[in-house]
Order: C-alpha cells, then sequence, then structure tokens
C-alpha cells in the first residue's frame, strides 16, 4: 500500500469499473434486445391482458369513471363548474351496473379486487352507494352554480377510501 | 424469469469483480477525504419541512410506526435490508451520535466507526443537500421520540461488503459540493429538492448494473418484474411519460395522490405522499415546494422509454426504449 498518489489510484479504478461496466451492459443490451424481439412477436406491451367477462368489464367501467373524473377535473381548472354536470352523473350512472360485476370468485388473474370486496361486500356496496349520492351531489351543484370543488372533493374522497379498503396497490406500486 | 436470474447473477460477478479491482485503491483514496467542522445548531421547525418533503424519510418507518424506528425490509438484488433507527434512543438510534455523525451519514455514507454505508442508503443523492437543510433535518431527528427497535443485519449481501460500499462510493458517488443554502425558489430549488431531499430519481430513475442511476434517463421509469420495483416514467413524454399533465396536475399528485383521472396511486408513492404512521409527507411539505419540482418535472427531457409493470415490452433495465420499428 503506497499513498503516494491518490489521484492515479482513482484513475485507474474508473478506468478499470468503465471496462467492466461497458462489458455488462453490452451483454445487458443484447439480452434486452433479443427478449423484446420476442415480445413484440408475442403481443403489444400496453395491453391488459384482463380475461373477458366481469373483470373486465368492471376494469373497462373503471376507465370510463376515470375519464368522467378527469373531466370534472378539467371543468374546474378552466373555471366553468357548470361543465362537470354531465361527466358527475355519468359517474353516478355508472355504480349500479359496476357493483353487479362482482361475482363470487371473480378475483386474481390481474384484477387488483382485495378479497374484502366479497368478505366485507355489505360495506363494499354501502361505499358505491355513498359515491353514488356524492356523485349526484356534484351534478346538483354544477347544475344550480353551486360549490362544485367541495363536492368534487368529498366524491374524490370517496374514490380513495374505496380503493384503499377495497382495492390491492397497482403492480410494484 | 429464467433470464432475468441469470443475468442477476452475471451481475453480482461482474460487479464482484469491479469491486475486487478497486478494493485496495478505493480504501486509500477515500482515506484522504477531507473532514467538515463541527455543524452549527440547527432548526427543528425548518427541518419538519425538510423532513416532509423528503417523504417522511420513509423507508425508516415501519408500516405500523413508530416514525423513524427503522426495520423496514428492503430487498435488492445486492441483498435484503433493513433500514436503521433513526429515533433519539440513545442504544439503538441516534440519540448517542454527534451532529456532525449524523450529517456524514446522511451526506457521505459514513457510519459513526468511519466505514461506508451500503448504497441502499441514497447518501450520494442526499450528498448535494445543502448545508443548513441538513442542519435543521438533523434538528428535527434529534426530536423523534425513541423506540428501542433493535437494527437489524442485512442478508445476502456480496462478499467483503464494507470494502465494497467503500470501492461503490469510489466509483458512483461521484463528488458533490453540496452549496450552504438550498436555492430560494423555482425550478432550481425544484431540481435541488427534486434530487437532493424528495430524491424522487431513487425509484423513477432506471440503474444500472452495479445499482447506479443512469444519469442521462433521470425519471425514465422502471419496469416491475425485475429485481426492482415498477415505477413510471413521469418525464413530459406524451406516451411513455406524463407530457400531458401540467404543473398542477403533478402539485396535486404530491399533494394528495390522486392523478389528473382521480385515481390515487396506493403502494410506496402512497405513503411518501401521506406519511408514514402519521408522520409528514410530500402532501404536508410547504406548497411552494412541490410547486417547485412540479415545475422542474416539466422542464426535463422526455424519454420516450416506455416501462411496463411487470416487465414485459421493450424496457430493459439499460437500453433506451424503442418505440417504433420501420420494417426492413
Amino acid at each position: 500500500m503506497t499513498n503516494e498518489n491518490p489521484s492515479l489510484a482513482r484513475a485507474i479504478a474508473r478506468r478499470a469499473a468503465r471496462v467492466v461496466s461497458a462489458a455488462t451492459l453490452a451483454a445487458a443490451a443484447l439480452a434486452t434486445a433479443t427478449g423484446a424481439r420476442a415480445q413484440a412477436a408475442a403481443q403489444p406491451a400496453h395491453v391488459h391482458a384482463l380475461p373477458t367477462g366481469p373483470i373486465s368489464d368492471r376494469n373497462e367501467i373503471m376507465e370510463g369513471i376515470g375519464r368522467d373524473a378527469k373531466a370534472i377535473g378539467a371543468a374546474m381548472k378552466a373555471g366553468k363548474p357548470a361543465d362537470a354536470a354531465k361527466p358527475a352523473s355519468d359517474i353516478a350512472a355508472k355504480i349500479d351496473p359496476f357493483l353487479k360485476l362482482f361475482p363470487e370468485g371473480s378475483s386474481g388473474q390481474g384484477s387488483r379486487a382485495k378479497a374484502a370486496v366479497w368478505s366485507d361486500r355489505g360495506k363494499f356496496d354501502q361505499v358505491g352507494a355513498d359515491l353514488k349520492d356524492k356523485a349526484t351531489a356534484v351534478a346538483a351543484a354544477a347544475n344550480s352554480g353551486g360549490d362544485v370543488k367541495a363536492a368534487s372533493t368529498a366524491m374524490f374522497q370517496d374514490c380513495k377510501s374505496c380503493h384503499d379498503q377495497f382495492r390491492e396497490p397497482d403492480q410494484g406500486e | 424469469m429464467l433470464r432475468a436470474a441469470a443475468g442477476l447473477d452475471a451481475a453480482r460477478r461482474a460487479s464482484a469483480l469491479a469491486f475486487a479491482l478497486v478494493l485496495a485503491l478505493g480504501a486509500q483514496a477515500c482515506a484522504t477525504a477531507p473532514r467538515d467542522a463541527a455543524l452549527a445548531p440547527g432548526d427543528p421547525v425548518r427541518g419538519a419541512a425538510v423532513f416532509a418533503i423528503a417523504g417522511g424519510c420513509g423507508c425508516h418507518t415501519p408500516g405500523d410506526g413508530p416514525v423513524g424506528a427503522g426495520g423496514a425490509e428492503i430487498p435488492t438484488p445486492f441483498g435484503t435490508f433493513y433500514s436503521t433507527n433513526l429515533t433519539s434512543d440513545r442504544e439503538h438510534g441516534l440519540g448517542a451520535w454527534s451532529d456532525a455523525e449524523i450529517e456524514r451519514a446522511i451526506r457521505r455514507g459514513e457510519r459513526r466507526d468511519g466505514s461506508v454505508e451500503s448504497p441502499v442508503m441514497p447518501y450520494y443523492r442526499y450528498a448535494g443537500m445543502a448545508d443548513r437543510d441538513v442542519r435543521d433535518l438533523v434538528a428535527y431527528l434529534r426530536g423523534l421520540p425513541a423506540s428501542p427497535s433493535a437494527n437489524r443485519p442485512s442478508e445476502g449481501e456480496l462478499p467483503l461488503p464494507r470494502l465494497a460500499y467503500r470501492g461503490w462510493r469510489l466509483l458512483f458517488a461521484g463528488h458533490a459540493s453540496p452549496p450552504a443554502e438550498a436555492p430560494a425558489a423555482g425550478v432550481e430549488r425544484g431540481a435541488y429538492l427534486a434530487r437532493h431531499v424528495a430524491i424522487c430519481g431513487d425509484c423513477h430513475t432506471p440503474r444500472n448494473r452495479f445499482g447506479a442511476s443512469i444519469g442521462d434517463q433521470e425519471l425514465a421509469g422502471v419496469s416491475g418484474g425485475g429485481p426492482l420495483p415498477y415505477a413510471p416514467n413521469v418525464t413530459p413524454d406524451r406516451a411513455a411519460g406524463i407530457g400531458d399533465w401540467d404543473v398542477a396536475d403533478i402539485e396535486n399528485l404530491l399533494a394528495t395522490g390522486f392523478t389528473p383521472e382521480y385515481d390515487n396511486v396506493q403502494g410506496e408513492m402512497a405513503r411518501v405522499i401521506d406519511g408514514l404512521a402519521g408522520g409528514p409527507g410530500y402532501g404536508s411539505a410547504p406548497a411552494a415546494d412541490r410547486a417547485a419540482i412540479a415545475a422542474w418535472m416539466k422542464t426535463l427531457p422526455p424519454m420516450s422509454r416506455a416501462v411496463t409493470k411487470d416487465g414485459s415490452g421493450p424496457a430493459g433495465a439499460t437500453a433506451p426504449a424503442v418505440t417504433e420499428e420501420k420494417p426492413a
């Protein structure tokens, strides 16, 4: 061990590491490229492979609710709270069909529904009914010049509360 | 799965080799690093805001609390680690540490005995934290109620971990010269907070085979299904990232956990927003700090890297995404 030239030591160490990492990176890139090609042949990367039936159907409804919720946010952002009326009543109309799409056994297979949906079904249906009321209240506020922001904040809290109780975190979240 | 496992194996072997190459050199070079003079005492009230925008130092709080008690499991390709006790407990926490010792642990990855921490503790990100902020953060940590939770040793580490971590710091930690004071406002403050306090990149920036962030892919996301948890691409790319979010959308997510579709994030992101075990998080940090981070994020170069939740698709750990392939 000598202490004479730490900067030279550092330079050598960096060079050595660069060579090693370049080699591994190259190998990794190759492996990735090969894998990507095989994958591309199988199916597009972004398609959510949910089985057809209730899981896929309820997922579709929920995505529609997401679009409605986004429209409510956009209406408020644009300073046009009255525009929140239609998406809010659309959400209210989607709740009953949504709640009917959780038959016993429709868990797993890519679904994020927690077991509590079935073990605590009464509560699940109750928060669904609450959300429907809150969405109806948003539409009412929007149609009557009321406080859309307060009404929608209350509604979004219901969304979150239900997700936290009855939906698993997204994979890796 | 098999390919991932083989890749991991190769990565471990290559890492061990790289470390072996630099062990002696690293030990020697780091022995010459300068030491700071003692820190002036910090302000715990300001420190609470730093702690909040640091996501409540979330790794250090176990799911059922108390805040800062440590013991949360952190699985990595380089072993399973358990976060350490940051509370004021004198035996298991930081109660007996000096301010300067805590500062060195946060910004330089040094333990009390002078050995180097595993890079699982992102000291190399906190290395750029302003003197005043780290001082105030230390003052805040001093006030965390003592928890007698004992630190748990890591499992399945690389061989010769102490030398390996010293070598890693030498190779990958860079040489930060933190400012005395953080930038006060604007995009500069956002960049500072995101990189050195909130450390967004710790989850959202892809890493190379050695676990070091890939510098030119900041916040470009990490695919799931591999050794690291899924974290979305949050650069302003319209297809692969969050280019269609405006600054207010990002601010709102950091404050409430709601996406523009009013879906709420769950899991790790929710924990650092809400804070853990009743402690503060991004959501209770100063609104101006969230706004600064959001404004900075919109200035990032858009990255077309497509990340997927299960690791399928084109996003490897290191290769830039190929968004379109023309037929030959």
